[in-house]
């Protein structure tokens, strides 16, 4: 194997390695300007993500194309490490975008923090972690790429070292994230066992020929609950609303964006991708055809966990009085919706959960951005504090409210797209699974009350005088920072386009889920 | 607008191509068992003969109107509010008519009604405008609903059992170049298809103003005179007949929905020509006339004959805008629309009176005039069918009868307005021609009312007609094929003058004796068959039963479950929120538990919900 084989596939990684490097090298340098580490961060994040897109094989940009194109969607070897289908690189496209975004709207954070070299090099170094997740089919190279991020994300939240909250923040999430590794490795460890191997695809096939017994059922049971955590579902959230909320909002919206899709790709890696094998061998279970059956049982586990998940986020949503920790529970029910993609598993379903994950990196991560942004205005954290900034500023008011009305799945928007797309698979899955959309729909329709209600408090409430000092008269007209600006308009217009014209996004990743569902087989 | 005419005039040049193009908007890949070819909503534009025929008379009617519009307004307020509503009717109605499939259709159908409900209510502040409004958005919205669920029949129809060619699943979506029309499918769905093609009904006779949803287009009569020429006689209200034709075109109605359109066409030609009969307002005369002319129109479409009934709602927007914009002028001169107030019009307004004159000659059938081939094209044409089916019959002779009525009604309207000496109200102000900008559009509104039913004769304009009924599958009749049912009618429009004229004509006022037993069918006619009270009646007492109900079963039912609910509601997230109690301590028990709950869903209980489900 000579070095440009190696190093080829991993172009976008070492891309980000380099950026980071380089701003490390900027800080023993002296040179801390925040404009000039972003520029540094943004640039090393676009053209990894232009590689990225690039091997996608969309046309103009294939100049970036960095991989040999038989090896995109090959068929996987029971022994390799990592491969590159072309689901896993949407998905690093996604994880892409959003660093970018982040890092962009980063340069509008206030000149000359001290630790502004360490969170740009964190940013990226968690983004290289995130993007190995993407191509993993081994289960110990997949842990690790997840415990890559998850290091540098508790460095992350912890980044204002001299505030409390968000000290105590990390420290739950860290030690949280520390037992669920020890869940999740041990889970692994339960597979090695039973099959020999670490290697997905090989597992895939012994549960499939070999049968599964309860060591088997033990291991996926503790790799549930310990890639549960990334994931945020309920009861495995709890961390999730004190670090969202204790976190820079930057760095929620990171968090919240994305770091949790991590989670959810590997729960396609594990649960779907080489397990689709069992589905055609076919299994007489009322669910044959779902994700790794198992008869049917790891289906009814997720199914559940998704429909608790979905409800409970929304119950505590709608019971807030912040707007950050609305998000986050906001955030936890989305996690339930695209569960509902693994628990299907077809085609349709990981198309719509993909979708839905796309969708949510936009408008939740946009979302936390804005509330960053207000937050730098000086506004405070309750909802109630954003009386009237609707009419005050009118253009961060409608981008905001763009992104809560595509939560709450309005047509035209993005978020309408994913859910409908998402459901109607459930639906045509058939069966039991129909339920799944009933709950969803359901869910949707209660979500719409703690949206429409930040709604009401921004565009029709005015602030009451004496409370709150006037909000405007106190911002300088600049007050958002222009790469704050420009990401959260991106992500706006974007939400727009996308919810108007999905097809051409929507068809790459059908195509996509169905190669990826067929190399899983 | 001017693209339109071009697009419409190249479909003139080349008749019977089709030009499809679309984008799948969105696009669900299929998977066994539901929906094998997948499903896609698209969004396209479909020009075709039907769609060339409609573009030129939305065109050319409101390119008309808006000429009209700027003497006719000039002193209302609110002008922007009007201009800018006019012009988002007219983009709607375009998207309406070039839509290649019923979802997108259905959208701009949604467009087009509340431009509507905007322009009815255009004098908002008069209580009777704003409830005209209210009224007309009501009732066209129970069409809408049943036009919705047919929408949805059909999806289902075609995305499950339906050929999996053309079809694109949703709509009249076809291939390039293809035939486009599908048989009706007979044997399996052939019921479900039959419920579709009524719910199809319905929503054209609400769009359409067809018996029993009629009653709103007369009030709609409150908005200005210019909407009432554009969207209550040429363009929106056809919208329902094209509806109709495209789907008998593309889809296919069954015998059973045909005789359904058919008998809803016929009755209401009739019934809406027997209300214009007694009628004062001019407005609304020419208002019932619509109605009833519509009918016409449905009754064509019915009997299978689409590009018939196109033919006619083509003729027929020339010749009523032209009617309305006469009306209109006659309102802007004198300020009131009563007919009995009105009288010898004739002398000080010469272009407006002959304009009426030619719409009405046009409106009542006699030769050459536009009305006359179309109408005639029409019972012609069912009369061809009358065999099909016993019950064509009595549809049939009403049509024919509402020949006569047609011809009484719009020349009474005419000899009152016009002939005569004076005004019979004196205190009406000296009447005078309005500006240049509102005679232009009568004058070539006359020449098309004179000469659009001889477009026939053109050989680009027939091949045009017969490349879409030709789709139909059944060769539409032209022209005075049978002469002796020509004569009938013309006879009878002739009669119906001659009536007009011996009661009414040189200023004459016909009052029925008070003893005469007609007074009781007159005051049933004035009152319009009392309908509105009906709706009214029933309404409220449906509606004030319902909410008795309802608010019987909101105050202790839903309160006392919601106020339970909150309880149980409020106690549960206060339990979950008090779960989060910030104690990493406990967050790592809850992972633990969560953990010993997977193990029990995966070891218990989902081996045993899956026994229950009877696999495993």
């Amino acid at each position: 194997m000579d070095a440009s084989s190696f190093i080829g596939p991993f172009v976008p990684e070492l891309l980000l390695l380099g950026a980071a490097l380089l701003i490390f090298l900027l800080d023993v340098l002296g040179i801390r300007r925040n404009e000039t580490l972003s520029t540094v961060a943004v640039a090393g994040t676009t053209l990894a993500l232009l590689s990225v897109l690039g091997d996608l094989g969309f046309a103009p940009l294939s100049v970036f194309a960095t991989l040999p194109a038989n090896v995109i969607d090959a068929a996987p070897s029971t022994t390799g490490l990592y491969a590159f289908t072309s689901l896993g690189l949407i998905f690093q496209g996604i994880f892409l975008l959003s660093a970018l975004l982040v890092s962009l709207a980063s340069a509008s954070r206030p000149s000359g923090e001290k630790g502004a070299p360490i969170f740009y090099g964190l940013l990226l170094l968690a983004t290289v972690g995130m993007l190995l997740v993407a191509v993993a089919t081994d289960l110990i190279f997949l842990l690790l790429a997840i415990e890559v991020t998850s290091i540098a994300t508790y460095l992350l939240v912890a980044y204002h070292r001299r505030e409390a909250r968000s000290l105590e923040a990390a420290m739950k999430f860290f030690i949280i994230g520390a037992l669920s590794t020890v869940l999740s490795f041990y889970g692994a460890s339960l597979l090695f066992g039973a099959y020999g191997t670490t290697n997905l695809v090989a597992i895939g096939h012994a549960t499939g020929a070999v049968g599964y017994p309860v060591l088997v059922l033990l291991g996926y049971g503790f790799l549930v609950a310990g890639l549960a955590f990334k994931v945020t579902l309920v009861p495995f959230h709890a961390w999730a609303v004190d670090v969202y909320d204790g976190a820079p909002s930057d760095v929620s919206a990171f968090l919240a964006g994305v770091t949790k899709k991590i989670g959810l790709f590997a729960y396609f890696l594990v649960f779907l991708g080489p397990v689709l094998y069992l589905r055609t061998v076919g299994g007489s279970s009322p669910f044959a055809g779902g994700p790794i059956d198992l008869g049917g049982t790891l289906t009814i586990t997720l199914a559940v966990l998704a429909v608790v998940t979905m409800t409970v986020g929304n119950l505590l949503a709608l019971l807030q009085k912040e707007m950050k920790r609305m998000l986050a529970y906001s955030s936890i029910s989305q996690a339930g919706y695209m569960l509902i993609g693994v628990t299907i598993g077809t085609a349709p379903a990981i198309t719509g959960a993909t979708m839905q994950i796309f969708a949510h990196v936009l408008m939740k991560g946009g979302a936390f951005l804005v509330v960053a942004g207000v937050g730098a205005l000086g506004v405070g954290p309750l909802i109630d504090d954003w009386k009237g900034l609707g009419t005050r500023r009118p253009l961060l008011g409608a981008a905001f409210a763009l992104m809560l009305l595509s939560l709450a799945g309005v047509p035209l928007t993005v978020g309408f797209v994913s859910k409908f797309v998402l459901f109607s698979a459930a639906v045509q899955a058939q069966g039991y699974y129909i339920w799944l959309a009933v709950a969803g729909l359901l869910n949707s329709a209660l979500s719409v009350f703690y949206y429409a209600r930040v709604l009401k408090v921004m565009f029709f409430d005015t602030a009451p005088a004496p409370s709150t000092p006037p909000v405007t008269d106190a911002l300088p007209a600049g007050g958002l920072g222009y790469g704050r600006a420009i990401a959260i308009g991106f992500i706006a217009v974007t939400i727009v386009a996308v919810g108007v014209y999905p097809q051409p996004i929507l068809g790459a990743i059908q195509s996509a889920a169905q190669h990826f569902v067929v190399v899983g087989a | 607008m001017v693209l339109g005419l071009l697009i419409a005039v190249g479909e003139m040049l080349s008749p019977g191509t089709y030009v499809n193009s679309q984008f799948t908007w969105l696009h669900l890949a299929g998977s066994p068992g539901t929906f094998p070819n997948g499903v896609s909503l698209v969004v396209g534009t479909l020009v075709d003969p039907l769609s060339a025929l409609l573009l030129l008379v939305v065109t050319v009617v409101g390119f008309l109107v808006m000429l009209y519009s700027i003497g006719y307004m000039h002193q209302d307020r609110g002008l922007p509010r009007y201009y800018a509503e006019l012009s988002l009717f007219l983009a709607a109605m375009t998207g309406l008519v070039l839509s290649n499939n019923l979802l997108e259709f259905f959208l701009f159908w949604e467009l087009v009604g509340v431009c509507s409900y905007f322009l009815i209510g255009f004098y908002y502040e008069k209580p009777s405008a704003a409830s005209a409004a209210k009224e007309a958005f009501l009732v066209t919205r129970i069409g809408d609903v049943l036009f919705l669920l047919g929408i949805f029949i059909y999806f289902y129809h075609f995305s499950t059992v339906g050929p999996s060619g053309g079809w694109a699943a949703n709509g009249f979506v076809f291939a390039n170049g293809t035939a486009p029309y599908l048989p009706v499918v007979s044997g399996s769905g052939s019921t479900l298809l039959t419920v579709a093609g009524l719910m199809i009904l319905g929503g054209a006779a609400g769009k359409s103003a067809q018996f029993p949803l009629h009653v709103w287009l007369p009030d709609a009569m409150e908005g200005p005179t210019t909407v009432s020429a554009l969207i209550h006689a040429a363009t929106m209200v056809a919208a329902g007949v094209y509806l109709l034709a495209i789907t008998s075109v593309f889809i296919g109605f069954t015998s059973t929905d045909q005789l359904a359109i058919v008998a809803i066409g016929g009755f209401t030609a009739f019934f809406a020509a027997t209300m214009a009969v007694v009628h004062p307002d001019i407005k609304r005369v020419i208002a019932y006339s619509t109605i009833s002319q519509l009918g016409y129109m449905v009754l064509a479409v019915g009997a299978g004959f689409a590009m018939v009934g196109l033919y006619h709602l083509f003729t027929h927007a020339f010749f009523k805008a032209l009617l309305f914009l006469a009306a209109g002028s006659v309102i802007h001169a004198i300020g009131t629309q009563d007919l009995f107030k009105m009288g010898g019009l004739r002398k000080s307004m010469r272009v407006t009176s002959a304009a009426f004159l030619i719409g009405g000659l046009a409106l009542a059938g006699i030769p050459p005039f536009a009305g006359f081939w179309s109408k005639d094209d029409i019972l012609g044409a069912v009369y061809s069918q009358l065999g099909s089916h016993p019950l064509y019959w009595p549809f049939f002779l009403l049509a024919f009868a509402a020949v006569f009525l047609t011809a009484y009604y719009i020349f009474r309207a005419w000899f009152l307005a016009f002939s005569g000496d004076h005004t019979r109200d004196p205190t009406l102000p000296h009447a005078h021609e309005g500006p240049w900008v509102m005679q232009v559009p009568l004058v070539i509104l006359s020449a098309f009312a004179v000469v659009a039913g001889l477009f026939i004769f053109l050989p680009n304009f027939q091949a045009l007609l017969l490349n879409g009924a030709g789709a139909t599958g059944i060769p539409p009749v032209y022209g005075p094929t049978d002469l002796a049912l020509s004569g009938i009618s013309v006879g009878l429009g002739v009669a119906g003058i001659g009536l007009a004229y011996w009661l009414w004509g040189n200023g004459r006022v016909y009052a029925l004796p008070e003893d005469s037993p007609l007074q009781s069918v007159r005051k049933v006619l004035l009152h319009r068959y009392y309908f509105k009270v009906a709706y009214d009646w029933v309404g409220l007492r449906l509606v004030y039963g319902i909410s008795r109900g309802a608010d019987f079963v909101d105050r202790y039912v839903i309160d006392g479950t919601v106020r339970g609910l909150e309880r149980v509601f409020g106690s549960v997230s206060n339990g979950l929120r008090r779960a989060q109690t910030g104690a990493v301590s406990d967050y790592a028990g809850y992972v633990i538990a969560g953990l010993l709950g997977v193990f029990v869903l995966l070891l218990i209980v989902a081996p045993y919900l899956l026994s229950k489900m009877g696999g495993g």
